[in-house]
């Protein structure tokens, strides 16, 4: 039996679904769940990182996982970022400082940094560069996204 | 925070800083990507590849993959030549004499790169299309590879297109006139200045594969209709074009041929402007099918079939006075453009327009520039920002700092004594630069840098040990691309076109036929609307990309849209505000009024003359399409126009960036302490967004000069084809940029903007080799090469130094 | 792109049910810890397993434990092994080499036995290892236990002394010396990415002079390598003592081979060694002084 059934839960909800072993979390977020916003950059080499989604609220690729290694897991992909309606702080952030283009790599983005600023609370710029290494962009020349995380991070640890 | 742009002052929506509506959706991954278009019944398109650079194809045998449960089809070449037209098709040819290779969208007969697709599986899941693939065995009778451009030159060089006498694709002379006599004066001329000039400087420069690949691969997804015909979703930047060439090659009537870039595309930056081959099969097996099939590109098969551009080899020479004047300038290029099979480019439109762009900012007396582009067994190049002058500029700006050397003078000095002063002005490669002031952005920004300060800084570092390093470059860019270049050029219209559309409750709506990836056109167009009309840029809504619904457009390339597209909109608007002031001077019995004598501000019509006369901007327009009766005589109602802009001459957008580095001797690694640029993109629409603009192109060159490279093996086995070995640049690699601005408005266009961005990476090479060149002057070092590495500059400070030894 | 299929999946609660699923899955099953790596060559299919055991919920595996010797259960993340503090100064090596894999989302997932089994020639933990000459306990299918030093355990890179059926348990270290110190840098042409070069150097000071010293390199075609060249010349070395610190170094770049790929060519390569090491040697004789250095 190549397949199992697993239960993830993405964005609070539940899906049950029955998979094949090998198929990566990411397909399982964006063909199962139909959460299109964790997108797809490179091919197996894990390095770009625009499909990182929150694992028990942690950074993580997806596209190094498969859906049944998620199995009994909360996951939290862009789509579970603002919370009722509300744009997160950062998410707001990134609009104030211009720091996406294309926009391709800018979940992941979204949710690494998410994380980051949870754990740093004013971070210096090369601490924002140095976390942004999992994360490739190739429009912004990252001036502007580190702008926004660090303005961001300077108001989460205001409030 | 204060934005970093010392540009003119905001006139309501135009030049303010306005937050992207484009991104409520993206930061929220609500876009509409390719990979995220759905159709029911969706099949799975898989190309399988070529393993070998170089063979002829004795066998293909698919017949394990079509036995495979879920698979639907597989196709290869042999099933296809007989039933579509093979490329070149006149609508992607260029109208330049070159040599055009015979090409299916799948290898018939022979491979000719490590990549090239020689089967296509469709399956009804993804993971069987490529287990499917896989199991295709392909009998090969492999041929020499050729890998380098020179030697694919030689006589005796294993040639990559059948049937041709060699690999020569294209070869021009760019100077001195038309015919062969006109050039051997012209050669003569140049010739007799190097023999008398005083200072000669004379180098071959390198520049490496590399190119600016977006984070989204490319991908088709095509649907049949018997009565609509084909609907193909592309990643492209040019709908218009692909429908033309796709109609062509499937015989099917371009009127039932719908082109539609998707609504979110992850980056362009000309990589997605060829007319490429993997959406014919989409598009024909679709067809033949009757079912809707799907491709989404790896990232592994991106980096083996497209995004190389660059690599170009560059002997040049440059005469100059013992006073740093520039004399003559003389080049011989050679391109190497992979297999050439490409449709729109054909690999070798990028080294001609790098050719063109050689002479750079400078005030030539003479020149004399010659290229030859060979092909080789590699994938085609495909277009890269800075198109073609990659190479170009570093060459050329790396020998202004030789010659500045030679001289004893301070490079910055020899530029700007060099520089075009008097605009508009021809270059001896027949470039027209239309307007601008060059010294005046040079100037703003050595003043920035504190260049003498910095010569001070960098005398007591030496003393301590320490290498500090200044460069400079500057690049004259195309800002947008007439006519009069893009017709002879790609055989396609330069012109901006712009469908405005006002609605009866006072909202617009506009089309634009290219397709943009990130350039924030609907903010910027919605600025401008915004700025005619009086309204709120939230009332306008752009559509892009849509064959079907759009105005024709050659594409989202070569800087169109601040230019081109944005100048059509606006004079859309222009001419329906003239008709809203007729109307409205006829209802208010104003008698002979003057378009401007009404001011659109604010949702509101005002008659300047007497402001208590005035009208909501909702409520006229409402009037004028839903009660278009008592109108004045030869006006009729509704409110919509299409506007097709050509600028009266071929623009260009100005820059110059200046870098400072330390670097370490001992081990030959750098670090850049600061990068400053200085702007000329005239009159800036969305500040925010023109900057965004600059640092992506400047960190895509800090990338491809010093990170990236595309390296094929001695058999011709590409061996970067994933992101762990074609490395791209992060966050930790780069610095922060600042951008200046020193703009000169247009006098070419409506609102005086400029087209910028698409060029922008050419100064970079010159400017960090620049640096760090003046950092080991010491030394006697001068990089000639590209890309830059610590392991080989290391070597040229070791061989220095044993050579400083040795004397 | 995707994996071959895989016909089975586990999720063993305890090392036995863990050894005994890699028991009935025979030489076509593979334990899989963070992913980080093996997913990588799943997706290529390079491996091509019948099944995976998938060793998330074996609690055995996890933690740093402090009693006596210090005890880093296999399946310890990166992230959780940065935040250490207590491996340093002896042991600073292993948070300088966990606080800089990959990136975050990496460090987040991978584990420090994960980086050992699949010993990548451009990896920062088997050459970390190899230079702290710590323990790996590994337990059997057949309910053996073996213990093996890192120097037996390495190989060349992708090979390691771990059978098929055997999964590593833990990594042990002595309890850590006072006047021990340790350091660990990789450079490589990109922030923070695969070793080109990876030098670790592991000092005991006595009286303020180097009584005895480990010395290993990372990114080699051999796989990770110590130098006992260098390790013989540091002896005596105090803090500071730069040229005595060169002189090792340049031992060891005499003895070690290096090969070329598209990063750096060997006497590149060699330059690296000796001056990530020199850094190295003199950022872990700081940190057994007491003082901090950072690399």
């Amino acid at each position: 039996m190549s397949t199992q059934t697993v239960r993830i839960t993405i964005n609070g909800e539940v899906y049950e679904e029955t998979v094949p072993i090998r198929m990566l979390l990411t397909d399982f977020i964006r063909e199962r769940a139909g959460l299109t916003g964790t997108h797809v950059g490179c091919t197996y080499e894990g390095v770009c990182g625009a499909c990182t989604v929150h694992i028990d609220g942690e950074a993580v690729k997806s596209c190094l996982m498969l859906a049944v290694q998620a199995d009994g897991h909360a996951v939290t992909t862009i789509e579970g970022l603002a919370k009722d309606g509300q744009l997160s702080p950062l998410q707001r952030s990134f609009n104030e400082h211009h720091a996406l283009q294309c926009g391709y790599c800018t979940p992941g983005i979204l949710m690494n940094m998410a994380e980051f600023i949870e754990k740093h609370r004013n971070p210096t710029d090369e601490e924002i560069r140095h976390a942004l290494i999992g994360n490739l962009c190739r429009c912004t020349g990252y001036v502007h996204i580190v702008e926004a995380v660090r303005e961001a991070a300077k108001s989460a640890a205001a409030t | 925070m204060a934005h970093s742009t010392d540009a003119s002052p905001a006139d309501g929506w135009f030049g303010a800083k306005f937050n992207r509506k484009e991104d409520q959706r993206l930061i929220t991954g609500r876009g509409r990507y390719i990979a995220d278009i759905v159709a029911p019944g969706m099949l799975h398109l898989v190309f399988a590849r070529s393993q070998v650079a170089h063979a002829r194809i004795r066998s293909i045998d698919t017949s394990k993959a079509k036995a495979m449960p879920g698979v639907v089809a597989v196709m290869t070449g042999e099933d296809i030549k007989d039933r579509i037209a093979s490329l070149p098709q006149p609508v992607v040819v260029p109208s330049l004499p070159a040599k055009y290779p015979t090409h299916w969208p799948l290898a018939v007969g022979k491979v000719r790169f490590h990549g090239d697709p020689v089967a296509a599986v469709v399956a009804r899941d993804k993971y069987v299309a490529e287990d499917a693939a896989e199991t295709i065995e392909v009998d090969y009778e492999e041929l020499p590879y050729v890998g380098d451009p020179e030697a694919a030159l030689k006589p005796g060089a294993p040639i990559v297109h059948e049937g041709w006498d060699s690999n020569l694709i294209f070869e021009m002379t760019f100077t001195g006139g038309a015919t062969p006599e006109d050039h051997a004066k012209n050669d003569a001329k140049v010739q007799a200045a190097f023999d008398s000039a005083d200072v000669v400087v004379r180098k071959r420069f390198r520049c490496h594969r590399c190119g600016v690949t977006p984070m989204e691969t490319r991908g088709a997804l095509c649907l049949w209709d018997d009565a609509d015909g084909l609907t193909a979703y592309v990643t492209t930047q040019r709908p218009h074009i692909d429908r033309l060439a796709l109609s062509d090659i499937l015989n099917i009537p371009a009127e039932k041929v719908r082109v539609i870039a998707p609504r979110d595309q992850g980056g362009g930056f000309g990589v997605k402007a060829p007319f490429y081959r993997e959406p014919i099969i989409v598009a024909y097996l679709a067809q033949q099918l009757g079912r809707p099939v799907r491709w989404i590109e790896s990232r592994r098969e991106h980096l083996m079939a497209v995004s190389q551009e660059r690599d170009q080899i560059h002997d040049l020479e440059v005469a100059a006075t013992r006073d740093g004047q520039l004399l003559a300038l003389r080049d011989r290029g050679i391109g190497d453009c992979g297999d050439g099979c490409e449709g729109v480019y054909w690999g070798f439109l990028m080294p001609f327009l790098g050719a063109v762009e050689l002479p750079n900012a400078y005030a030539w007396p003479m020149g004399d520039v010659k290229i030859k582009v060979a092909c080789t067994n590699k994938a085609a190049l495909s277009p890269a920002r800075a198109f073609g002058e990659f190479p170009t500029r570093f060459a050329l700006e790396r020998t202004i700092d030789m010659v500045a050397r030679a001289c004893n003078l301070e490079p910055a000095e020899v530029r700007r004594k060099n520089l075009v002063k008097s605009l508009p002005y021809t270059s001896i490669t027949g470039e027209y630069f239309d307007s601008g002031d060059f010294v005046k952005v040079f100037d703003n920004l050595t003043a920035r840098v504190d260049l003498a300060g910095f010569r001070r800084e960098q005398a007591e570092a030496r003393k301590r040990g320490r290498y500090l390093g200044i460069g400079f470059a500057v690049g004259v860019e195309l800002s947008g691309v007439a006519s009069e270049l893009l017709v002879p050029m790609e055989n396609q219209p330069g012109y901006g076109a712009a469908t405005v559309r006002l609605d009866p409750r006072g909202k617009v709506l506009v089309f634009e036929g290219d397709a943009p990836g990130g350039q924030g056109h609907e903010t910027t167009v919605a600025q401008v609307v915004a700025y005619a009309f009086g309204i709120h840029p939230n009332d306008v809504v752009v559509q892009t990309g849509d064959t079907g619904t759009t105005p024709f457009g050659s594409g989202t390339i070569g800087a169109r849209a601040g230019s081109y597209f944005v100048s059509a909109a606006y004079q859309a608007c222009t001419e329906l505000k003239h008709k809203i002031a007729k109307v409205m001077a006829h209802d208010l019995e104003l008698g002979e009024v003057d378009p401007g004598d009404f001011e659109f501000k604010d949702g509101e019509i005002v008659y300047k003359r007497t402001p208590n006369v005035r009208k909501t901007f909702r409520e006229v327009v409402e009037r004028i399409i839903m009660a278009p009766i008592n109108l004045p005589p030869g006006v009729s109602g509704g409110l919509e126009q299409t506007a097709f802009f050509e600028a009266d001459k071929p623009m260009i957008c100005f820059n110059a960036d200046c870098c400072k580095v330390e670097v370490d001797v001992n081990t030959g690694q750098w670090k850049i302490l600061s990068w400053t640029t200085s702007e000329d993109v005239g009159r800036i629409i969305n500040p925010q967004i023109v900057d965004g603009q600059m640092h992506g192109a400047i960190v895509q060159g800090i990338s491809n000069a010093c990170f990236e490279q595309f390296v094929y093996a001695d058999n011709g086995q590409q061996l970067t084809a994933d992101f762990e070995n074609y490395k791209l640049a992060t966050a930790a690699d780069v610095p922060h940029i600042d951008v200046t601005h020193a703009p000169t408005p247009c006098p070419h266009t409506p609102l005086g903007s400029r087209g910028i961005g698409e060029g922008r990476p050419s100064s970079i090479p010159g400017a960090l080799s620049n640096a760090i060149c003046d950092a080991l002057s010491p030394f006697g070092i001068e990089i000639t090469e590209l890309p830059l590495r610590p392991d080989k500059l290391w070597h040229m400070i070791q061989d220095a130094r044993s050579s400083a030894a040795a004397e | 792109m995707y994996p071959a299929v895989i016909h089975d999946y586990r999720r063993p609660k305890s090392v036995q049910e863990a050894v005994k699923g890699i028991a009935d899955g025979g030489a076509d099953a593979v334990f899989i810890a963070g992913g980080q790596s093996l997913m990588q060559a799943l997706k290529v299919r390079l491996v091509q397993p019948h099944a995976l055991i998938d060793l998330q919920d074996v609690a055995e595996l996890k933690g740093v434990r402090f009693d006596g010797n210090v005890r880093i259960g296999a399946m310890t993340r990166y992230v959780d092994l940065a935040a250490e503090t207590r491996l340093a100064p002896a042991y600073a090596a292993l948070l300088d080499a966990a606080r800089h894999v990959g990136d975050r989302q990496v460090r987040n997932r991978g584990t420090i036995g994960g980086s050992l089994c699949w010993n990548y020639i451009a990896a920062c933990m088997p050459a970390v290892a190899l230079t702290l000459d710590a323990a790996m306990n590994l337990v059997s299918g057949r309910g053996g236990e073996r213990r093996l030093q890192a120097r037996e355990f390495i190989g060349a890179p992708l090979e390691t002394a771990r059978k098929d059926d055997e999964l590593l348990v833990s990594l042990e270290l002595p309890a850590p010396l006072a006047g021990a110190g340790s350091a660990y840098a990789k450079w490589s042409l990109v922030s923070d990415g695969l070793p080109v070069i990876g030098a670790c150097v592991y000092v005991e000071l006595e009286g303020g002079s180097c009584a005895r010293a480990r010395v290993g390199f990372g990114g080699l075609a051999s796989g990770p390598r110590r130098s006992p060249a260098a390790e013989a010349q540091l002896v005596g070395c105090k803090v500071g003592d730069d040229q005595a610190v060169a002189r090792a170094m340049a031992a060891a770049a005499e003895e070690l081979e290096t090969q070329g790929d598209l990063w750096a060519d060997p006497a590149y390569r060699s330059h690296l060694i000796r001056t990530l090491g020199a850094k190295m040697a003199s950022a872990a004789l700081l940190r057994a002084s007491g003082q901090s250095a950072t690399t």
